[in-house]
């Protein structure tokens, strides 16, 4: 059982889907979360399903980005040490190439792979990240390895969170902060709920299939996470792993 | 926007292989109606309308007068 009573960790996305399993995975194993996520109320249901005591909600949009300094500068205020950041917060677009236009990509990177570098860069800070050492977490995509039609921005922007992490774990390994990604096939939540209702049912069809162990749950990913932001993985960084009920074996 | 400039731009914009169709063209039997096709008719009807609409109901329409009333009848003139 992974332990990871007195850790700290920052968690974006937490009000839906993954992030909100992440939190509850990790809070169960005895960590303080910080919920990052747009919609309070959804954010204080995450809270209130939370197991232990003393957690933190941050409600705000992250791809303002000066919500990212304000919510670590009160995080440094409070004398707290963060040991684990999770990049959960992600949007997604299923548009053909030809309406893919730049802005299209900027909304997107600013949320999937702006933020998520920024809120890294921060925490990775003397002020703040836990002199031990410290954990993050990208959410990448399976997609981000093999790419997928009408997907082209996001497939992009998991990519570059795939880069950018192996980059900042050379970066940073001098001070003990390790990074990873994740890659998950598709999991039931309900960025998938959208996908499948705008895109052609033998599309959809043809998505299941192609999961040999059928489609995850949030739980599952969560497990891994966890993983990564304890000290059983104290040896492993700027690695990208895979969940994705044998997705990718073809 | 007019009738038959609709159907002519969405039929560019999703390349068929003809752009001239009639209102009761049904939209399974054209050349090049595929999952691209309903993709980019999403795309355009976005861009054009600022409607969000789904597969799903792409899938469920005929023709383009289905597509057009799917889309708000008041939004389009005679030619
Ligand atoms: N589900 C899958 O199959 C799958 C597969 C591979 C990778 N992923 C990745 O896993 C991550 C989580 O996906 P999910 O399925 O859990 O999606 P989800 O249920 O749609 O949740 C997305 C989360 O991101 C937050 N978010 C989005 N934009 C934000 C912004 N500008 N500021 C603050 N928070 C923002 C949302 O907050 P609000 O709801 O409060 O706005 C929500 O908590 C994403 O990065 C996604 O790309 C998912």
């Amino acid at each position: 059982m992974i332990d990871l009573t007195g850790k700290n960790i920052l968690i974006t996305g937490a009000s839906s889907g993954l992030g909100r399993a992440i939190s509850q995975t990790v809070a169960s194993q005895g960590a303080t979360v910080f919920l990052s996520g747009r919609n309070e109320t959804r954010l204080k249901e995450t809270l209130n399903s939370l197991s232990g005591v003393g957690h933190f909600v941050f409600p705000g949009d992250i791809a303002n980005f000066s919500i990212i300094e304000q919510l670590t500068k009160s995080i440094i205020e409070k004398g707290i040490k963060m040991h684990g950041f999770v990049h959960s917060a992600g949007i997604e677009k299923t548009l053909p190439f030809k309406s893919s236009y730049p802005i299209v990509f900027q909304e997107i990177f600013n949320t999937n792979v702006f933020a998520g570098f920024e809120f890294a860069r921060l925490l990775s800070q003397k002020n703040i990240a836990n002199t031990e050492g410290a954990s993050f977490v990208f959410i990448s995509s399976v997609k981000g390895k093999l790419g997928a039609p009408f997907n082209v921005a996001y497939c992009a922007s998991k990519s570059s969170l795939i880069a950018g992490s192996k980059a900042i774990a050379m970066e940073l390994a001098s001070k003990k902060i390790r990074s990873n990604c994740v890659l998950p096939g598709i999991v039931e939540t309900e960025m998938v709920q959208g996908l499948f209702t705008s895109i052609p049912i033998e599309v959809k069809e043809n998505i299941i299939k192609e999961h040999p162990l059928g489609l995850g749950k949030p739980e599952d990913v969560a497990a891994l996470v966890a993983f990564l932001l304890s000290d059983e993985a104290r040896w492993i960084t700027g690695a990208e792993y895979i969940i994705d009920g044998g997705y990718s074996i073809h | 926007m007019k009738k038959n400039a609709f159907i002519k731009q969405l039929a560019e914009f999703c390349e068929f292989s003809e752009t001239d169709f009639s209102f009761d063209t049904k939209l399974k039997s054209i050349d090049g109606y595929d999952s691209m096709a309903i993709m980019s008719m999403i795309a355009f009807v976005d861009e054009n309308f600022s409607i969000k609409i789904t597969a799903t109901q792409i899938n469920a329409l005929s023709d383009f007068n289905s597509l057009m009333n799917l889309l708000g009848k008041e939004k389009f003139e005679d030619d």
